[in-house]
């Protein structure tokens, strides 16, 4: 055993680990019970939830790039209804906090599955997803600094959990965003969000996704993630939540060099949905061969080339 | 039980169907975890394209340790697999797949098994299966192709007792026709029929089964980025108008929950 410090604080939620996993990408952690035991996680981070249940987009949803892939889910949901009674019983058997990404199509809808959620004591933090590019009204929030810290207002007044704001990287300065968040009260920010796109087959020549556009995911997104998390960290106080492209431990150890407090495994769970566990294995040896006691000195620790 | 493992590559045989291989692993889990209708998923080294690919459990060797997957060559994955030599290792996730094929009860009745292009492998599986379990019962696989080239996956049938159909589209062998022509003589009262193939196919075996009130499974074949149930992309809309994860709610679904 090592005697690396691997905890980091997100808020008051303490990890016992930098690695989450990304919303949507890891169902509601029972699906992949044979392959990975969430105790090992830093934290879970389940699939989005919204007020009331959501069918999602009609097939196809998913495209593959070049290094990436393309998804319109549609935020398919049961609702909190659902979450309360068939998803949280499940996810609280184990010793692992639970984040929980909240969307909605205006701040009251945010409001109430947050206050829901404290209510019930089915999570240990939440994740606002403003940034989902795949339903009407969700990207609005992101885009605009004002909409962004209403959402967030709006939620820090109905419960005591750590806030965290789920960032898109389809504006023209994150920075602005993520100062308007911070000043609203938010404790934590997450990011990126997947990078808007589409994806066309010549041969049919028909969109390949049935809601034309959809969101961009994978390695191909992880220079623009590294770059929105290098640039926040040197304009907000508050810890970041580092994603995008997360294929191996070195890329999670490159968001925390960029100033990520934490990481979430995404698209790479598509893959081997027992990434993160390497990944924090990855880390933690990382830090025993380059002689970090606390991994919380590689937060931001990248210098001029 | 879902695992990941490095299987060891035994063989890599091609077929005469241009382009098709038969790839043999071992691996004793998938040996003895894998049921008619499951699959695997195999990451390659592939460069730019990173999801994995599903393919169908063809063949079990329980005693050897050891299963088979038939494939065509069509993308970088398949390009991969078609390249390796025996001794190589080919990393997989499986046995995936949450509803299988249900052929009870076995006895009493005619097994149909219609199957289309990469569709026969499970079928092939199936029907040895049930052969397996009860030798008197009746089996029939009827296998459509476009030209007699392009007919695979019965390997062994004929030797397990199983009546082959072939149908061409082309007359080159077999049945000059589509798989249903085949198939509607055999749709009595003792008839259950599974499917897997091409949708539009599968589409054709559902309606004209349930027509006649004959029970059909249809095994989906949809574009699936995980496997596992998590990416949710996967999904086909019922009837219901849900729309449902054919890795973990299927792949295999009574023909008449499905929204063609």
């Amino acid at each position: 055993m090592s005697t690396v410090k691997m905890t980091v604080q997100i808020g008051t939620l303490t990890m016992r680990n930098p690695v989450t996993t990304g919303s949507g990408t890891f169902g509601f952690g029972s699906e992949t019970k044979d392959l990975v035991p969430l105790d090992r996680l830093g934290a879970v981070t389940v699939k989005a939830t919204t007020r009331d249940p959501r069918l999602g987009n009609p097939p196809q949803r998913i495209a593959e790039t070049a290094s990436g892939i393309l998804n319109a889910i549609g935020l398919q949901n049961g609702g909190i209804d659902d979450y309360l009674t068939n998803k949280a019983p499940y996810l609280r058997d184990f010793d692992c906090p639970i984040i929980v990404n909240v969307p909605g199509e205006n701040p009251d809808d945010f409001a109430y599955v947050v206050e829901r959620l404290t209510a019930a004591g089915a999570a240990d933090a939440v994740e606002l997803n403003i940034s989902c590019p795949n339903v009407s009204h969700g990207l609005d929030y992101a885009t605009d600094p004002q909409l962004a810290a209403s959402v967030v207002a709006a939620v820090r007044n109905v419960t005591k959990m750590p806030v965290i704001a789920k960032l898109s990287p389809n504006v023209t300065d994150i920075r602005v965003i993520a100062k308007a968040c911070e000043d609203a009260g938010a404790d934590a920010l997450s990011m990126i969000n997947t990078v808007v796109g589409t994806a066309i087959d010549p041969r049919k020549r028909k969109f390949r996704l049935a809601n034309i556009t959809g969101g961009l995911s994978g390695p191909a997104i992880k220079p623009v993630a590294l770059l929105a998390v290098w640039r926040c960290y040197n304009s907000v106080k508050i810890p970041i939540i580092g994603m995008g492209g997360i294929a191996c431990p070195l890329d999670a150890i490159e968001f925390m060099l960029a100033g990520a407090t934490a990481v979430a495994c995404g698209t790479g769970n598509f893959v081997d949905p027992t990434l993160s566990l390497e990944v924090i294995d990855g880390i933690e040896q990382y830090c025993v061969e380059n002689g970090f006691a606390d991994v919380n000195a590689l937060i931001g620790a990248v210098t001029a080339a | 039980m879902i695992k990941k493992e490095a299987a060891q590559v035994v063989s890599v045989t091609p077929l005469s169907a241009p382009r098709h291989f038969v790839l043999t692993m071992k691996s004793a889990h998938l040996a003895s975890h894998s049921r008619p209708g499951h699959f695997i998923a195999v990451a390659a080294d592939t460069g730019s394209a990173i999801l994995r690919k599903p393919f169908s459990v063809y063949t079990v060797n329980p005693s050897a340790g050891e299963i088979s997957i038939l494939f065509s060559v069509y993308g970088p994955t398949t390009t991969a697999m078609s390249r390796m030599l025996p001794g190589d290792t080919i990393d997989v996730l499986g046995p995936l797949g949450g509803r299988v094929f249900n052929p009870e009860p076995v006895i009493g009745c005619h097994h149909i098994l219609v199957g289309g292009g990469y569709g026969v492998p499970p079928l092939n599986y199936l029907a040895k299966s049930i052969r397996a379990v009860a030798p008197d019962t009746k089996v029939t696989v009827i296998i459509g192709a476009r030209s007699a080239n392009l007919l695979v996956g019965d390997d062994g049938l004929a030797a397990a007792g199983v009546d082959v159909i072939y149908c061409t589209d082309d007359g080159s062998t077999g049945v000059h026709g589509r798989v249903t022509d085949a198939l509607l003589p055999l749709l009595q009262e003792d008839a259950r029929v599974y499917t897997c193939g091409p949708t539009p196919m599968m589409k054709a075996v559902g309606e004209l089964s349930e027509a006649h009130n004959v029970d059909c499974q249809v095994s989906l074949e949809t574009f699936m980025p995980c496997g596992v149930g998590i990416c949710v992309g996967c999904v086909v809309k019922k009837r219901d108008g849900v729309y449902s994860r054919t890795c973990t709610d299927g792949p295999v679904y009574p023909g008449c929950e499905v929204a063609w």
